[in-house]
């Protein structure tokens, strides 16, 4: 089982921080537009060193193979 | 670490969900509700007080919830502030108060309007989190009067 953690900071003009922790991949992107849906609008969005991280190994293997074959 | 987002809040609730972050505001700035949906009063009043009027230009009434002329009145000492729906749909926050200035009214205005905000993000994003089973690992108020929620949950 992965650890998700989400830090979130709603400032008192009501903007909104919030640091995915733990979620590698699509994963981190769908936490940010479950987020993003139930706030508002997106100011600023980074993505870190974690994100591009692989979420599956079997995932990543599969798409080298597909790439090799064609 | 994983992504970090900055997110500018939309408020489009129904009445009652605004009247809940009415009464969160008016309590953290220590104000009083004093008639929890009022019918508004005839405009044909007269009155010598200075009125300043704030709109949250990112926020829906949603209609349907609210009949026509229904406002929220909160107050402190002498200066009351409005919540009201106005013509576009919009929440408005008006202030008034006898022996303050334009600015000091608008200035209370804008930090009622700001506290609604956040007790209003604050609702929805709490009640969120628990309809997706995180777990409050710790929650608390910063010296900048940021609210901080720090949430987790395992996954498969």
């Amino acid at each position: 089982m992965a650890q998700h953690e989400v830090d979130i900071t709603i400032s008192k003009t009501g903007e909104v921080k919030v640091h995915i922790k733990g979620v590698k991949g699509k994963g981190c992107l769908a936490y940010a537009k479950w987020l993003s849906e139930l706030v508002g609008k997106v100011k600023n969005q980074q993505l870190t060193s974690e994100h591009y991280e692989p979420e599956v190994k079997a995932k990543i293997d599969l798409e080298q193979n597909l790439a090799i074959d064609e | 670490m994983s992504a970090v987002l900055v997110l500018t809040p939309i408020i489009i609730a129904s009445w009652p969900a605004i009247t809940a972050a009415v009464a969160g505001a008016a309590s953290a700035m220590g104000m009083i509700v004093n008639e929890k949906v009022k019918e508004v009063a005839k405009e044909n009043q007269p009155t010598s007080e200075k009125t300043v009027e704030v709109e949250l230009s990112e926020s829906e009434i949603i209609a349907a919830s609210i009949t026509a002329d229904k406002e929220i009145v909160v107050s402190k000492g002498d200066i009351e502030i409005r919540i009201k729906r106005d013509q576009d749909g919009r929440c408005v926050v008006c202030a008034k108060g006898k022996g303050h200035s334009e600015a000091e009214l608008k200035q209370t205005a804008e930090q009622f309007s700001q506290k609604l905000t956040q007790c209003y993000i604050y609702d929805k994003v709490m009640r969120e989190l628990k309809s997706k089973d995180f777990q409050v690992i710790n929650e608390e108020v910063t010296n900048d009067q940021s609210i901080r929620i720090h949430v987790r949950r395992w996954v498969d």
